[in-house]
């Protein structure tokens, strides 16, 4: 837990249908630059609306979020500025199908950061290569493959230089064969030491790559700990009996 | 038969050659073409921006709700009025609208093809807009979030990321408007416009004939909408070519 | 696109095919009566036999009923000077008036296949006409009057001219001159003429589909005058403030009814029943009803 704190989430509540549904009822917690956070839990839990709350994808109903130290869910906030530090990468990879795969990764920092289009084309080029798809520069996202196209949407979001990479469950949406390559992507940042949030159900990758362990359920932390206390010495009977399950 | 093609050429002769009328068929085509022309201009312009608030105000509704910021009392009143706007125009028979536009609004305006364009684009608007709309809310959610999440703003990520696959899918169905336009302006004769209808209708009062003109101007209409088809087909074949 | 191309043409040729098999007969209209000699039009002598009108018993008269006071409607029902006479016509002759609200410019050609027997509508005799039908005596005197604002710079139509030739004639029109009238109308035929012929020339006549319309485009500021019949003038000067009949009209002509070059039977029929009208003073009451004397 060294590092100082980069995301601080104060008492986060997110309800539906005028508070029957609670998706976060209350949650606290915060990230650490250069840690790698993961978040595990039964579907509806809402670590994914933990996680798309962090850049506001999702509106909390009451609570706050600081980033950098700014309290992002003030409406004053200009959120877009904020979201260009934080990265993210979806469950169905979110490629934009009309772009070529240079396209979908320079039109941000080209509009946004206001980048040379050389240049911008040049870093696209860079970080293909080093996720091995460089000869997929000129290629539309409908002739990648499932992990293929992952990848690229993880060096898209790499492209605009952000301070932390945000992961909804970036490998469940993959045929089985396919989620090593992602995994072995998002390894090879976390050893570069990139913030990272990741919601997930790989265990191996929590296990073997996560900084720290957060369970959800029920929209509450149940328990945070290191992967090693987590996984060996559970506290709670909730996480045990996920556990069993999944392992 | 011999008989037969001396008549026709006869009534041809007196249809189009001998008082110089043919000439009237072409200003009129000329007229129909430029109204429809800037008329889809300036609804496609106009529906884009309609589409984009109303998709907007659905969209977001809650979010903005959340935020309480003036941007959702903004956005609700122009939504609101994009409402009334899209169902005053096709509740009103584009014939009238022309009407109003020529006797009421643009009384000073003494050009009448101008009062076509402007009425027939307005017009057409409401219509683009919810073929727009349709389209824009038809794109996945993800792609929304995905350019929100790069950092673009909602206007940026509409034009960079969503019009962009909007109009491809409804291409087809914006090519059905324009030729609807195309038809459409035929009522523009109400205002004394002498378009492709109008062209044909004195011709067929100066000469008693109704076959010649009439099957003249359809011929010409149905021309120009099959050249039409086939511009946008290929158009959308160029576009298509990214999915494969 | 040749295929295309090649399909549409086809089919307009047999479009044509059709319409060429219609246009000779007198009575090709479905509704005809089957009793209806086709071979009146070649043999005259035939025409004794021969029924007056496409359905026995029926005189029907295509008008354009927008045209106050000729032809227009009050409530479901059609009034005006021509209606009337029409009326006063087909009593004389025994048959029952059936009125059809045609277009304008689909009268003619309406009476020339025989689709109507007779066409009146504040029709004046042209050169033109009388190629494709035959006019009965006159009945009444039209004149296409000018309509300007009050105030306008133009007293008389010539005043639309801004150079006459040696010989007087009108040579070109002044720059910023409209003229309005409705569409397939006398007004519309003269004005739409080059200068030389007294009109002033294609690109400055504004058609419109109604008189009425024409008279908005007038108030509006969009048309420097409006030249059409004068007795509908008279009814839009009076309904409208600030516009006025110019003086001097532009021109001067009678209305006659439109029958069938083939169907001399109903010419001479009609005719023969117009004479006897006006004798009885009953075409003079039927117009003064219309028109008061001023």
């Amino acid at each position: 837990m060294n590092g100082e704190v980069l995301i601080k989430v104060e008492n986060l509540k997110k309800h539906y249908l005028g508070g029957k549904v609670k998706a976060l009822d209350g949650v606290n917690c915060e990230v650490h630059k250069g840690e790698v956070l993961v978040i595990i839990g039964p579907s509806g839990s809402g670590k994914s609306t933990l996680l798309r709350s962090l850049n506001l994808l999702e509106i909390p109903t009451s609570g706050s979020i600081l980033f950098d130290g700014t309290d992002i869910t003030n409406p004053k906030t200009n959120i877009n500025i904020h979201r260009q530090k934080m990265g993210m990468v979806f469950q169905h990879f979110n490629l934009f199908p009309n772009m070529t795969i240079l396209k979908n990764m320079t039109i941000a920092p080209m509009k946004l950061l206001k980048m040379p289009k050389a240049e911008a084309e040049k870093r696209a080029l860079e970080l293909l290569d080093r996720v091995g798809l460089s000869n997929r520069a000129y290629n539309y996202p409908s002739q990648l493959s499932g992990g293929q196209k992952q990848r690229v949407a993880i060096v898209r979001a790499l492209a605009m230089n952000p301070e932390v990479m945000l992961f909804d469950e970036p490998t469940s949406a993959l045929d089985p064969e396919m989620v090593g390559e992602v995994l072995d992507v998002m390894k090879e940042l976390a050893a570069e030491g990139m913030t990272m949030v990741v919601v997930t159900h790989e265990m191996g990758f929590a296990r073997e790559v996560g900084s720290r362990v957060v369970f959800m359920d029920g929209g509450v932390l149940i328990e945070e700990n290191t992967p090693e206390e987590f996984f060996a010495h559970p506290k709670s009977q909730r996480t045990v009996d996920f556990l069993s399950k999944v392992l | 038969m011999a008989e037969f093609f001396a008549s026709i050429q006869k009534k041809f002769i007196l249809c189009f050659v001998d008082d110089g009328f043919w000439k009237w068929l072409v200003q009129g085509f000329k007229n129909s073409l430029v109204i429809t022309f800037f008329a889809v201009i300036i609804g496609f312009l106009l529906g884009v921006v309609l589409a984009t608030v109303r998709s907007s105000y659905d969209k977001n509704e809650e979010s903005l709700r959340l935020r309480k910021g003036i941007g959702y009392y903004l956005l609700r009143f122009f939504n609101g009025l994009c409402k009334v706007y899209i169902t005053v125009i096709r509740g009103v028979p584009v014939v009238v609208q022309l009407m109003i536009w020529y006797f009421v609004i643009l009384v000073s305006q003494k050009n009448g093809v101008i009062v076509a364009v402007v009425a027939f684009g307005f017009n057409s608007a409401a219509y683009v807009a919810e073929i727009f709309r349709g389209g824009i809310m038809s794109i996945d959610g993800g792609q929304f979030e995905a350019g929100r999440s790069l950092g673009f703003n909602y206007v940026q990520t509409m034009i960079y990321i969503i019009i962009p696959q909007v109009i491809k899918s409804v291409l087809p169905t914006l090519l059905n408007e324009v030729i609807a336009l195309l038809k459409e302006t035929s009522v523009a004769g109400y205002v004394g416009i002498m378009d492709l209808t109008k062209a044909g209708d004195l011709i067929r009062g100066r000469t008693f004939e109704a076959f010649m003109p009439l099957i003249a101007v359809a011929i010409i209409y149905l021309i120009t909408v099959i050249v039409l088809t086939k511009v946008f087909g290929i158009f959308e074949r160029r576009l298509r070519k990214s999915e494969r | 696109m040749k295929k295309v191309l090649a399909i549409v043409l086809a089919a307009a040729l047999c479009l044509a095919l059709f319409a060429a098999c219609g246009t000779p007969a007198t009575t090709d209209d479905t509704t005809a009566a089957p009793t209806v000699g086709s071979t009146a039009a070649d043999d005259t002598t035939a025409a004794a036999d021969a029924k007056l009108t496409a359905t026995e018993g029926v005189l029907v008269m295509a008008t354009n009923a927008a045209f106050p006071p000729y032809e227009f409607k009050e409530g479901d029902n059609f009034a005006g000077i021509d209606v009337e006479i029409a009326t006063a016509i087909a009593e004389k002759l025994g048959l029952t008036l059936e009125i059809q609200d045609v277009e304008f410019g689909s009268i003619v050609g309406g009476v020339q296949t025989g689709k109507f027997d007779i066409g009146m509508a504040g029709m004046t005799v042209t050169e033109k006409r009388l190629k494709s039908v035959n006019f009965s005596e006159s009945y009444a005197k039209g004149i296409q009057s000018v309509i300007v604002p009050e105030g306008s710079d133009l007293t008389k139509f010539d005043d639309v001219y801004s150079e006459f030739d040696a010989e007087g004639n009108p040579a070109a029109v002044k720059e910023g001159i409209i003229i309005g009238v409705q569409q397939d109308t006398t007004g519309d035929i003269y004005c739409s003429s080059d200068p030389a012929d007294f009109g002033v020339g294609e690109a400055n006549v504004i058609r419109y589909k109604v008189g009425a319309d024409a008279v908005q485009a007038l108030k509006a500021g969009k048309v420097s005058a409006v030249v059409i019949d004068n007795e509908p003038a008279k009814s839009f000067v009076a309904a409208n403030e600030g516009l006025k009949i110019l003086d001097t009209a532009y021109t001067e002509e009678n209305y006659a009814i439109a029958i069938a070059k083939e169907n001399t039977a109903l010419l001479d029929a009609v005719n023969g029943a117009l004479k006897a009208l006006t004798e009885e003073g009953k075409v003079a009451e039927i117009i003064a009803k219309y028109i008061p004397a001023e």
